[in-house]
């Protein structure tokens, strides 16, 4: 059996895939956040992301994690279309 | 008034043209195309403007085409491992006396993954190239950053 030898807390697939999108997510963020012009903005929107991310660090039910991924791609939409109309 | 221009601009249009001729070869190879009929008048005031820079310039053969590139003093390991480590210890979460060069950074160090995100995006900070998503999950002691930015950049013992 080799379901057995795996350790109790392993991830499932789609929860493996899940923390992979919310990592990537962060990154964008992070890259995102980077181009933003003023030092003091930059760091406020960086804890800012840094926060509502370690906040909902526990959640565990799929579907709140779905709508937390959805409402941050929202935000990161946001963030880009006003940087891109801080920069035209 | 207007004719007294157009001939002082002629006489002046005979005299660098001559020099033209005589020196620069790039100047004459831009001036050669144009026939001498067609020369507008901002075709003029561009000879003038050649003929004053001319003038300021020292004489053609002393004159070097002088390049400036960027330096850096070539990469190696232990400069990279000072780097990553001074970086690391910049990094308000890790405790500097706890860092070692193998330590990983969620089991010995105790950051999160959130953590390792943010230390992968200072070293792209650092070093000035992008460290694409799949390889980044994977970096999870400073060695291993050591090690991936020598393969990037070639950096061999």
């Amino acid at each position: 059996m080799a379901s057995s030898r795996l350790p109790t807390a392993t991830f499932s697939l789609k929860q493996f895939l899940q923390r992979q999108k919310v990592l990537g997510l962060y990154r964008t963020m992070l890259r995102t956040i980077r181009q933003v012009p003023n030092e003091n903005d930059r760091k406020y929107l960086r804890d800012w992301a840094r926060d509502e991310f370690q906040r909902n660090k526990g959640a565990t039910d799929q579907d709140a994690i779905r709508m937390m991924i959805t409402q941050a791609n929202m935000h990161l939409q946001d963030l880009q279309k006003s940087l891109a109309l801080a920069k035209s | 008034m207007a004719s007294r221009v157009l001939v002082r601009c002629v006489r002046s249009l005979a005299r660098p043209s001559a020099r033209l001729c005589a020196g620069n070869v790039t100047l004459r190879a831009a001036a050669a195309p144009l026939p001498l009929t067609q020369r507008s008048f901002s075709l003029l005031s561009c000879n003038q403007r050649t003929r004053q820079t001319e003038q300021t310039r020292v004489p053609g053969s002393l004159v070097q085409v002088c390049r400036q590139y960027g330096d850096l003093p070539p990469l190696t390991l232990e400069m990279i491992q000072d780097r990553v480590m001074y970086v690391l210890k910049l990094y308000d979460k890790i405790n500097p006396e706890k860092l070692q060069v193998a330590s990983h950074f969620m089991k010995d160090l105790g950051l999160d993954s959130l953590d390792q995100v943010e230390i992968i995006m200072a070293m792209e900070d650092e070093f000035g190239f992008e460290i694409p998503d799949a390889e980044a999950e994977k970096l999870m002691t400073p060695e291993e950053i050591v090690q991936y930015i020598a393969d990037k950049k070639d950096v061999y013992e």
